[in-house]
């Protein structure tokens, strides 16, 4: 405990991984806001019971934020995701005032990150943010090794849906 | 295509995924706005433990400190948090005073002590510094009378506690109007006379204003829906439910503590938020104008339609304790408010002050303006056989503590 460093650095230094990662998930800017905005509450709520010789801080708030993608997932169901996806809603019509602002680049390749299958999407986004293997593997309840083999499952996955798109 | 150049396109793949994450980032301003948001949602004893943390780690990076040292140290400490945090030491805390009290401030503000001499507030029928006529007021409701009284005193006043509160905050900028109206994401149309910014969405229109300094007014913003936007959804939910939903939806519940009042005489149906300011002992007092009508934030509803809503523009304040005047004292000036009958050989008609209670009012000074407590009286009168509400204000800071 009094080893702990300040919530505040912990805040700086992840938010913007965080968002990255949520923001992989799911398809606006303004969800990821949403969403990102709740895992930080629930961290800052839920810090001094956090045990940094169980886990890593990163890992810990990953933890937090997959729990709220999926439970943001659940409340609303994957209709609107699937909508967006059949549709392939352009971000800027649903947002523009989020993305006018939002610092976003390789926006085609994360609009094909977040119509993978869920643990794909998820393998990449969290491997992406800077999580080791076992770290990845640890969030995902697998091994090390399934959840590398899972990663290159899902890279290769991505390759093929961005070249039918390039393709088509 | 030969594994190779299958693996060299996979692994430039995996390079644009990480520059893909490494520039994906929230856009400017989002990282402050939830850090205030978090900061403005901690318990009233996380943050004490904060302080007496930090007071630690200071003490634990001047290990050559005698110990004598620290116990004296220890006992500034003690009585800085003790009255930083006087607002907060009471049973059950304060819950959220967001943007609205020292507890929110800038680190750097969280001790500022005494704000010098403060500017008296100017209530309605007294003389303004270096004014001849009366004060101009907010609209008066139709129930409240205003006009001059002979005033006796019936009611019972004991306030427990001799130092309250002063919040002040600065003057809000085109800058503080233009980041509001992002976190709503309501982009800038124009700057019309008299207002910070004007922004609008698809659905509304957003008007932010300053401090006005007469008759004196909160920094505002205003919400004019068109005709777009759409009826709130929510099966059986009353008024109340109905803005609540609406605030939520555009993150505009009020972050300080409030009461909730709704008006369901007319149409539309108002919902009103009053604010509360906390004070020592464990209460708290409302926010009123002039008039002594509570305000913060209100949500006018038509066909379950948000019409208009007005409330107070989040502002960053920090506040200092002052001393206050005694009950006896404040029973003093209320009655000798009584202003002079402007027609002679006619009578003020008598009013029997029942209640009194400590209220905040807004004081507005330029680049800084504060909320400072006041005493609020009322009483009933009948005039033209309909019973009317007299009220008088009179400021509850010490004289001594105040400019002329």
């Amino acid at each position: 405990m009094a080893d702990r460093q300040p919530f505040e650095d912990l805040y700086r230094e992840y938010l913007g991984r965080i968002y990255a990662y949520v923001r992989a998930q799911v398809g606006t800017s303004a969800d990821a806001e949403d969403i990102t905005a709740q895992v930080f509450m629930n961290a800052y709520q839920a810090y001094p019971r956090f045990e940094a010789r169980n886990t890593t801080p990163a890992a810990w708030l990953f933890r937090i934020a997959r729990n709220a993608t999926l439970d943001h997932f659940r409340a609303y169901g994957r209709r609107e995701r699937l909508r967006r996806t059949i549709e392939h809603q352009p971000e800027a019509v649903e947002d523009p005032a989020g993305q006018a602002e939002e610092r976003i680049q390789y926006q085609a390749l994360l609009a094909h990150v977040a119509q993978l299958p869920e643990r794909q999407r998820d393998a990449i986004s969290l491997r992406h943010s800077g999580l080791s293997f076992e770290e990845v593997g640890k969030l995902m309840r697998c091994s090390e090794d399934a959840a590398k083999m899972l990663y290159h499952r899902a890279v290769k996955a991505l390759r093929e849906s961005v070249r039918m798109e390039g393709g088509a | 295509m030969s594994e190779q150049d299958e693996d060299l396109e996979l692994q430039a793949l995996q390079r644009q995924l990480d520059d893909a994450f490494e520039t994906t980032r929230p856009r400017r301003g989002f990282e402050d706005e939830l850090w205030l948001r978090m900061q403005s949602s901690r318990p009233a004893r996380s943050r004490i433990r904060d302080a007496w943390a930090g007071f630690w780690q200071g003490i634990r990076a001047v290990p050559a400190v005698p110990a004598a040292a620290v116990a004296v140290a220890m006992v500034v400490v003690i009585g800085v948090v003790l009255v930083g945090y006087s607002g907060i030491l009471r049973p059950g805390g304060m819950s959220s005073t967001t943007g609205g009290s020292a507890l929110n401030a800038a680190p750097n503000n969280r001790y500022a002590g005494d704000f010098g001499r403060l500017p008296s507030p100017v209530f309605p029928g007294q003389k303004s510094a270096g004014a001849n006529g009366s004060n101009p007021t907010a609209p008066l409701a139709a129930s409240d009378y205003a006009g001059p009284a002979q005033l006796t005193w019936t009611g019972h006043l004991d306030v427990a506690f001799t130092i309250a509160p002063v919040f002040r905050y600065q003057e809000p900028s085109t800058n503080t109007a233009d980041q509001f109206a992002s976190s709503l994401g309501a982009p800038l149309h124009g700057r019309p006379q008299g207002f910070l910014g004007m922004y609008e969405t698809s659905d509304y229109t957003l008007k932010v204003r300053g401090t006005v300094a007469s008759p004196p007014s909160s920094p505002a913003y205003f919400i004019f829906s068109n005709l777009s936007m759409a009826p709130i959804q929510a099966a059986g939910a009353g008024p109340a439910d109905l803005a609540s939903v609406f605030l939520a939806e555009h993150s505009l519940v009020p972050q300080w503590d409030y009461t909730t009042v709704v008006d369901s005489s007319g149409d539309p149906i108002k919902v009103f938020y009053q604010r509360e300011l906390a004070l020592p002992g464990g209460t708290s007092a409302y926010l009123v104008n002039t008039n002594g009508d509570r305000y913060g934030l209100e949500v006018d509803l038509s066909n379950n339609r948000p019409v208009l809503v007005s409330g107070m523009l989040p502002v960053n304040m920090d506040s200092a304790t002052y001393q206050i005047i005694s009950s006896d004292q404040a029973v003093r000036a209320a009655l000798g408010s009584s202003q002079p009958v402007p027609v002679a050989g006619t009578a003020a008609p008598a009013v029997v002050l029942t209640q009194a209670e400590l209220v905040y009012v807004l004081v507005p000074a330029g680049d800084h303006s504060f909320y400072e407590p006041a005493f609020m009286f009322s009483g009933t009168v009948k005039i033209n056989g309909s019973t009317l509400t007299k009220r008088v204000l009179v400021p509850a800071v010490d004289p001594s503590q105040r400019t002329p």
